[in-house]
């Protein structure tokens, strides 16, 4: 009678859980967007009686991780399954949580597995939100089918509810190698063809065609004149370059040569576009390294490279932080990922990795892949815990006596802060009196991964650079590595590309507006912007196949022609975008609490806008028109009629109205690609370095090797450097390529919009609220994976 | 409106103290079930990380016991002072007719001297709950 009882209540108890389930408001990276896609109008997750996000573990029976575990964050990951309450379940969402997927690299832990116990696996990268929604219901089922709760919710002993399932031990229970077990002795494809490690590449006895040479404008020769009269002998301008005039300089009169440029200089160069550096250890006999000095001038437009070569194991060279403030978190990083050290930084102290991470990760001696290192585990994840905020705090107090401020710790883990960022407030009452910031919780080593996978492999990563950008992303790596090897881009595969782009714009945007309106306060949007970002995604899944990631576009064109039925998709949304749109701006742009949130709030003047590398749409908030498609147009944007929006007060409601009406703009490009989308190849014939085509693959013998060398150990890109930048959704997105001639690059490096962008948060935020600080993160439109890379 | 002031219009007041209590005790007795349930009911595992406090997933700095500037404080209680001064004005409002002329005149004054107040706390920079507003 009793078991009769307990099984009737185990039924009711199940069927009442499988229907109300409360997922947490939790995501690690680009699979928590298509979570969040999963509950708006079109996937409905309220269905399957899993409603609302919650905000806090409290609240919170099923985790689904989704995104990337990174080794910074698991600590977090763990606390946050930890506080939810019994009976409590795990989803792992997408290859990254599931096994570490295509980033095995030594930030991220290979499988959440290893940490957690998981019920369910969702596969794909990322999984698609029916694929989320049948995860659910999976759940479900194992709920209903395995699960006997009655004995534990009544204290009689027995029973089982929730997860049982045990954490897995590498080696034991699961295998790290992403080939499957068996294959243990056999080294990875591809490792032991990266420097410093490989002798006799076979790229060597290819030939290629030595690296473009671009002619200097007027204006930087009359430059390169005058700096060499004025630092004679410290200056060297390297005569053949593919990209912008380059200087090497001599480390002691770096300084003098920088504040030349930047105060004196004609025209004046006034942005600090990107400082990084390059282990020359696998090229060169000894130990050293080049610091790399990109600079901007507005005026111009033009770039300028400075490098300076630096001696020794352990360098040290001075700081350019008291020219450009933004360089404070450039060279944090080039300390964090090189070890080099910069005399007179104010904090000198690890950025993206762990405080007490062993070796700097981009140096070619240290180990590449998770796989090489011991695995990550459950005491891993108890003992390395994030820095207590009040040290962040404390540093650079200028004396111990202030008054002990209040500390507001926001993130890593908070829904308003658009990913894993960590805010630190000391707060004055509500007001902030100083904001720190602590990134590197998304650092997925996309920049050594470059410097292992051949130059086609490449593509996939680039993608998850900006995960709302999508095929945006190829578009600046694939123009760096186009430049420094000269492909010419068949003009149909360029309009291609920039309609995908500027579709992809449009997407974004419409996320950046729910999201914004919603830190505010106006949850409607959500609900109605989301449709039309998958009417976007229709039309890119119809073209390309994918939908966030499409990784389309390859070097020398795009992967495929346009199918059938491009045209009328395209058509389609062009018509009735422009009535949403406004019916959108109806609701917010002239909504009395919206403006009453963000006008006047977070204020960013231009001069510092520009003195902090500050770029994309939230520089144009600050009033200047300044946009790379015009600027250094590419893909053949110059062909094409918009205008550069811009907006005065550099306040959160200048940066959504710059928004909203790119998302005019941008539609006008899309219209103008759609309808004049020129005939001919979509992928050049250049097959030295593109990827045939399978028809001429199959047909033809010179097609077919070039396939064979192209997809297994890559083309052989010519030595040398260049950097390409395309204006994507957030900003300036970069890829600074270096090649030693070999399948895959020497050096990859991606300057992100984000990175300097929320560097330049605190000067916003000092002063106002802490509601506004909400009001500031929402109007950046910040990418994690694009600021920690 | 009409002012209420017919007793009539409410309930005659009648207690009927055996029905109170038998009220009182069920309520009490439902409350204390539910209390009961929700807390015997359901597994409990108690860890260190559980009960810890949540804070974004990461250890919290410091207690939560610790001195807060409160500078919305004077806008609350200038709030309550007027709000009180209001139940004055609602009452004459009631009775308007009855005092006429000679209520109208000091309820005015009154006003006038609430209306000061307001006036001095605005001008001395007492509703400026920020300090980089007060500043600017």
């Amino acid at each position: 009678m009793k078991n009769r009882l307990l099984d009737a209540g185990d039924v009711v108890i199940n069927w009442a859980r499988k229907y109300s389930l409360w997922p947490m408001f939790f995501g690690l990276s680009c699979c928590f967007v298509e979570k969040a896609t999963a509950l708006t109008s079109r996937y409905d997750m309220a269905r399957f009686g899993a409603e609302v996000l919650r905000p806090s573990p409290r609240q919170a029976d099923l985790l689904i991780v989704s995104g990337t575990v990174f080794k910074k964050i698991a600590p977090v990951v763990l606390r946050l399954y930890e506080q939810m309450p019994e009976p409590k379940w795990v989803i792992s969402m997408g290859s990254c949580s599931n096994s570490g997927g295509m980033y095995d690299v030594y930030s991220v832990v290979q499988g959440v597995n290893q940490i957690l116990p998981v019920d369910v696996y969702i596969p794909g990268c990322p999984p698609r939100p029916e694929a989320v929604l049948q995860g659910l219901v999976q759940l479900q089922e194992k709920i209903v089918s395995t699960e006997k709760p009655a004995r534990k919710v009544f204290h009689l002993g027995g029973g089982t509810q929730g997860t049982v399932a045990p954490l897995l031990v590498d080696g034991h229970t699961k295998t790290r190698d992403s080939r499957g077990t068996g294959y243990q002795g056999m080294p990875l494809r591809g490792s032991s063809a990266t420097p410093p490690h490989f002798f006799d590449n076979r790229s060597h006895l290819m030939w290629t065609p030595p690296a473009r040479r671009i002619e200097l404008t007027q204006g930087d020769q009359s430059l390169a004149a005058v700096m060499s009269g004025r630092f004679p002998g410290s200056v060297n301008q390297l005569p053949h370059t593919s990209d912008m005039m380059t200087f090497t300089v001599q480390e002691n009169s770096l300084k003098d040569v920088l504040r030349f440029l930047k105060h004196e200089a004609e025209p004046r160069y006034r942005r600090l576009d990107d400082l990084t550096a390059v282990d020359e250890s696998a090229r060169s006999d000894e130990a050293s390294f080049t610091m790399i000095y990109q600079l901007l001038s507005l005026d111009g437009p033009a770039r300028i490279r400075l490098k300076v070569r630096l001696e020794g194991e352990e360098p040290v060279t001075k700081t350019i932080t008291d020219l450009w403030p933004s360089a404070n978190w450039y060279e944090r990083e080039v300390y964090d990922m090189f070890g080099i050290r910069f005399d007179g930084h104010p904090h000198l102290r690890r950025i993206l990795m762990p405080h007490n991470w062993q070796g700097f990760p981009l140096r070619k001696k240290y180990p590449g892949r998770a796989t090489e290192m011991p695995p990550y585990t459950l005491e891993d994840a108890q003992r390395e815990q994030p820095l207590d905020a009040a040290e962040f705090l404390s540093l650079g107090r200028r004396n111990e006596k202030d008054k002990d401020p209040f500390i507001l710790n926001l993130g890593p883990h908070h829904v308003s802060t658009h990913g894993l960022l960590r805010c630190m407030a000391s707060l004055d009452g509500e007001e902030i009196t100083r904001l720190e910031l602590d990134i590197g919780y998304h650092h997925r080593g996309v920049e050594k991964i470059g410097e292992r996978q051949t130059w086609h492999q490449f593509i996939p990563y680039t993608d998850r650079v900006d995960y709302l950008a999508g095929a945006a992303n190829n578009l600046s790596y694939v123009l760096a590595v186009e430049a420094l090897a000269d492909i010419r881009v068949p003009e149909r595969a360029q309009v291609m590309r920039v309609l995908l782009s500027e579709l992809f714009r449009l997407s974004n945007h419409l996320v950046y507006f729910a999201t914004f309106a919603h830190d505010v306060g106006a949850m409607t949007p959500n609900f109605y912007t989301f449709a039309e970002r998958e009417m976007i995604l229709d039309v890119v899944e119809l073209i390309t196949g994918g939908r966030l990631h499409p990784s389309w576009f390859r070097l020398g064109g795009v992967a495929a022609d346009l199918p059938d039925g491009w045209k009328e998709a395209v058509d389609a949304f062009v018509r009735i975008f422009p009535r949403r749109l406004r019916e959108y701006e109806n609701l917010i742009t002239k909504n009395p609490i919206f403006k009453a949130r963000t006008e006047g709030i977070g204020r960013l003047s231009l001069e510092e806008a520009i003195d902090w590398g500050v770029t994309g749409p939230n520089l144009r908030a600050c009033g200047l028109e300044w946009d790379l498609r015009k600027k250094f147009p590419y893909s053949g944007y110059e062909n094409f009629q918009f205008d550069v929006p811009t907006a005065a007060g550099g306040d959160c409601y200048a940066r959504y109205l710059v928004r909203v009406e790119e998302m005019r703009q941008s539609l006008k490009i899309i219209e103008q690609a759609a309808a004049s989308m020129p005939s001919g190849r979509y992928v050049t014939d250049d097959y030295r370095y593109a990827i045939p085509p399978r028809e001429d693959m199959l047909t033809a013998i010179e097609s077919l090797i070039h396939h064979f060398i192209n997809v297994t150990r890559g083309p052989r890109i010519p030595r040398g450097e260049a950097y390409a930048a395309t204006e994507v959704p957030r900003g300036e997105q970069g890829y600074y390529v270096v090649s030693e001639g070999l399948g895959h690059a020497y050096r990859m490096r991606i300057r992100g919009p984000g990175f300097a962008n929320v560097q330049a948060m605190p000067l916003m935020a000092r002063g106002e609220s802490v509601a506004d600080l909400i009001a500031i993160i929402g109007s950046l439109d910040y990418i994690l994976p694009d600021i920690d890379r | 409106m009409q002012p209420i002031s017919d007793g009539a219009m409410l309930s005659p007041w009648e207690p009927g103290i055996f029905s109170l209590v038998l009220f009182g005790l069920l309520v009490l007795a439902f409350i204390g079930f539910q209390l009961f349930i929700a807390h015997w009911v359901g597994e409990k595992k108690e860890s260190r990380e559980k009960s810890r406090v949540y804070e974004s997933g990461v250890i919290p700095t410091g207690t939560a016991r610790l001195p807060l500037p409160v500078p919305f404080y004077m806008v609350a209680i200038f709030f309550l002072l007027f709000d009180v001064e209001g139940v004055f004005i609602f009452a004459w409002a009631v009775v308007f007719r009855e005092l006429g002329w000679t209520g109208w005149l000091q309820m005015a004054f009154f006003i006038i001297v609430l209306l000061v107040g307001l006036a001095y706390i605005w001008v001395k920079g007492g509703l400026d709950w920020r300090e980089s507003h007060r500043s600017k």
